[in-house]
């Protein structure tokens, strides 16, 4: 069991995650964009389509515009979800060691501050989820769209984040972050396994093993829209400029100087 | 297929009750109408204004713009509602045999 | 009776009118199993589509901003669900978690009780893209609506009142069955009618040869709104221009767009390029339409089947850089009623028209006032997309989709002595909005644009 889990599993993982993302990026790409449905008003340059779709993906503009509370709770899990991802490679990769490397910072304050953002951004994320589920049952148009796998997910990522922060909060099934590095260093490199007695943790275990059942699911699910975002938005924001204005063979001053439509003026002639 | 019979003729109607073969109206089919739209007595103003319409759609094979509908027959438009409860479209032209009028109206 | 199972439908075209549009409708026992064929066609050609289907985490944020979910407060009339409809047949048939997990991810088998809950749904839909503008991703709901219309419109269900639409385009080139004789006789009308309010000379040149412009109005400013062709007209002979509107193609709707693009939009398209060709026109002005201006602008460079060589702007557009150049003398003491301006959401969420109309506004009135929310922002009329069905139970319908615009309105306070006006420049929202604001009783009178315009034109 910890053989298949620790040794076999991660690399069908890596795999599915992979040839899925890209099966369904193919899916995408092999449908056209049939008819320019850009959504007015105008973006006007590749600039302004970056900055909008930046600020549509990083700072959730629209949610911001129309609803607050779910910008709050959405922005929140997100930004705290980024830091926890980035915080596991470098948190394992320089052992806690990173902020060390900005002047003025001891490797011992790096990796208290290592700690420190963790288990805060750890349990941001937890709330943040459970703020999300809140919303999924307890507000009627919410409810009324979820399906049963959108309340699933967010079990599931309370489960997965909650055995992560666990494991930070509580000292006696702390996991050491060298051993971490190194066993997945052997993982990437295809070298013997080594550290396999982390998986005698079983908040470890646990933890392990949904982060490769996720991912597994990943292209198969919801989580797509990390790129359905890009996707979507590459459709219905860029760059239009409207045909330029202007009448062939209109001078309205002459016109009103011949008197154009007035009784006594002279009739409408061509090209007066 | 919806139908009306006066005096012993029956007379196809499309589902919104106008009728389908506008050659088949004469006054007792107006007046049939009239009961199914709730209007009591078709009088003389009522009549002006179905005759205007049929005599317009008969020259043009369309009906005429409301604006002109009302100036002709001197019928305000609130007075061509109260006339006809369910307007100069739907009511009036339906009484005169016209068909149910399409698109953004 | 046009109710299935308690979800109100509007009336349905016979088969024979179906096949008038040259569709043969599928017998029942066979729709569902075409009814997947065509989305199976279709979802391998439209991005928009298929990341519709597959890319929406149901945030929940186009509930509170669909006014059709406002006005009915009914859970599939949520944008993401209307989308779902067809997004648990996607699911079930097209995707391998579908498959897999079935209900647990709301993948479903599809069936005719399906395919008649698309028809009542995506015929409540405006198709106003307000869906779209609000959604964190920009997933365009529009998009499937249109897809769902074009299935059922393929299996044999149109609506009537799209389908006679439909039909009559083919057979004179506008909505309403307006044939040329009509048409010169309104057009003369209204030279009269301008002559004895506003003591001008205006004509209206149909068909003239070797015009500079081709104006296309839409069909039913001829019934029902003639103060927006005066306006149009007026204009074009205040600047002298040398203009005309073709007899074969007076329409600047394309109901295609809302129920067919594969044929009848295209149809009309081709239309009116023969009618640029044939007048020797320079350039293509477009009247008040909503739908139709978007199908115009946006489409027409995907759709015609040859190089357009005349350049196509909206009158909006052209009135908007002449009060800019300020070449247009214009006294909005003449339009002194409260007037407040009601945004059509192909104007402001697919054309870009929102500015322009806002000069066009403030030069040609004196007291105007924006609703709220206003431009982009702005609601539906409740009409949109051609849904103006007028049997009794639709009707009351329309009334519950066009609440949110009656707020709006009230709260401006433009109707508070009842000699408001409530500007809205397209012919869909014209229609919708002249019974929706007697329903509502909200003290105004509905008006276009070009009319104010119109108005405020100084001669002399």
């Amino acid at each position: 069991m910890k053989l298949l889990i620790g040794q076999i599993l991660p690399y069908i993982t890596v795999t599915l995650f992979t040839l899925g993302i890209l099966y369904r990026l193919g899916r995408w790409a092999g449908a056209r964009i049939v008819h320019n449905i850009t959504l007015s008003p105008w973006l006007k340059s590749n600039t302004e389509v970056a900055i909008r779709i930046g600020a549509e993906a990083f700072l959730f503009r629209n949610l911001f515009r129309f609803d607050l509370a779910l910008w709050a709770g959405a922005l929140l899990m997100h930004f705290a979800l980024l830091n926890i991802l980035g915080g596991h490679v470098v948190g394992f990769g320089f052992l806690g060691e990173q902020f060390a490397f900005i002047p003025g910072i001891s490797p011992e304050l790096s990796k208290e501050m290592s700690d420190l953002l963790g288990t805060v951004f750890g349990i941001l994320l937890f709330v943040a989820l459970l703020y999300l589920l809140y919303r999924r049952v307890a507000l009627t148009p919410v409810k009324q769209v979820s399906n049963p796998s959108d309340i699933l997910w967010l079990v599931y990522l309370l489960v997965l984040v909650g055995v992560g922060n666990i494991m930070r909060l509580f000292h006696a099934v702390h996991v050491e972050y060298e051993m971490v590095r190194d066993y997945i260093l052997a993982l990437i490199l295809f070298q013997p396994v080594m550290h396999m007695e982390l998986l005698d943790n079983v908040f470890f275990l646990t933890h392990y093993l949904l982060v490769q059942v996720l991912l597994i699911l990943f292209p198969f699910s919801k989580l797509m829209h990390l790129f359905g975002m890009f996707a979507e938005r590459w459709i219905v924001n860029r760059v239009y400029k409207d045909p330029a204005p202007g009448l062939p063979n209109v001078d309205v001053a002459a016109a009103r100087r011949a008197g154009i439509g007035l009784p006594s003026g002279g009739a409408a002639e061509e090209g007066v | 297929m919806p139908s009306i019979t006066v005096n012993g003729v029956e007379i196809e109607l499309d589902d919104d009750g106008f009728i389908i073969d506008p050659d088949l109206w004469n006054e007792d089919v107006a007046k049939a109408f009239a009961a199914s739209e709730g209007i009591k007595e078709l009088t003389e103003d009522h009549w002006k204004v179905i005759n205007y319409l049929r005599e317009y759609f008969k020259q043009y094979h369309i009906a005429p713009m409301v604006r002109k509908l009302c100036k002709e027959t001197g019928c305000s438009l609130k007075y061509i509602y109260e006339l006809f409860p369910s307007g100069p479209a739907k009511g009036a032209c339906k009484l005169a045999g016209l068909p149910k009028p399409t698109g953004c109206v | 009776m046009p109710e299935y199972k308690g979800m109100v439908q509007p009336v349905r075209a016979t088969p024979d009118e179906m096949r008038k549009i040259h569709i043969e409708p599928v017998p029942d026992e066979e729709k569902p199993q075409k009814a997947l064929e065509y989305l199976d066609e279709i979802r391998k050609k439209f991005r928009s589509f298929v990341l519709a289907m597959e890319s929406c985490t149901k945030c929940g944020q186009c509930a509170e901003n669909c006014h059709t979910y406002l006005g009915t407060r009914d859970p599939n009339n949520i944008p993401t669900n209307r989308a779902e409809l067809i997004r648990k047949i996607y699911r079930r048939y097209f995707t391998l978690e579908g498959r897999w997990f079935g209900k647990l991810v709301g993948a479903e088998d599809i069936s005719l009780d399906i395919i008649e809950q698309w028809y009542s749904y995506f015929y409540q839909c405006s198709q106003c893209r307000r869906c779209a503008h609000v959604c964190p991703f920009g997933i365009d709901t529009c998009e499937v609506t249109f897809i769902g219309r074009q299935i059922l419109h393929w299996l044999g269900i149109t609506p009537k009142l799209h389908a006679s639409v439909g039909a009559a385009m083919e057979r004179v080139g506008n909505h309403t069955n307006l044939p040329k004789p009509g048409i010169v006789d309104t057009l003369e009308f209204m030279t009269e009618e301008i002559m004895d309010e506003f003591g001008v000379e205006v004509e209206f040149p149909v068909d003239k040869p070797e015009s500079d412009i081709m104006y296309i109005p839409s069909s039913a400013d001829f019934l029902l709104n003639p103060y927006t062709l005066m306006g149009a007209g007026m204009f074009f002979t205040y600047i002298g221009a040398n203009w005309t509107i073709p007899s074969t193609v007076t329409e600047a709707g394309n109901f295609g767009l809302l129920f067919d693009q594969y044929y009848t939009q295209r149809h009309n398209v081709m239309r009116l390029l023969n009618a640029a060709q044939d007048l020797g026109v320079k350039k293509i002005v477009w009247g008040e339409c909503g739908h139709g201006w978007r199908a115009a602008k946006m489409y027409i460079p995907s759709l015609a089947d040859r190089p357009v060589r005349w350049p196509i702007t909206h009158i909006h557009d052209e009135v908007a850089d002449m009060i800019r150049k300020n070449e247009l003398k214009l006294d909005p003491a003449k339009n002194s009623q409260p007037v407040t301006l009601h945004d059509p959401c192909n104007y402001v969420r697919a054309c870009g028209l929102n500015e322009n109309m806002r000069v066009i506004m403030r030069a040609c009135v004196s007291d105007f006032r924006e609703m709220e929310p206003h431009g982009m922002d702005n609601f539906c009329c409740g009409g949109g997309s051609g849904i103006l069905f007028d049997d009794p139970e639709m009707y009351q319908r329309r009334i519950q989709l066009s609440q949110k615009k009656a707020d709006q309105v009230r709260a401006t306070g433009v109707g508070k002595n009842g000699d408001g006006i409530l500007c809205a420049p397209c012919s869909i929202c014209k229609a919708q909005l002249y019974p929706m604001v007697e329903e509502h009783e909200l003290g105004v009178e509905v008006k276009g644009l070009i009319d104010l315009v119109g108005k405020a034109l100084v001669w002399k």
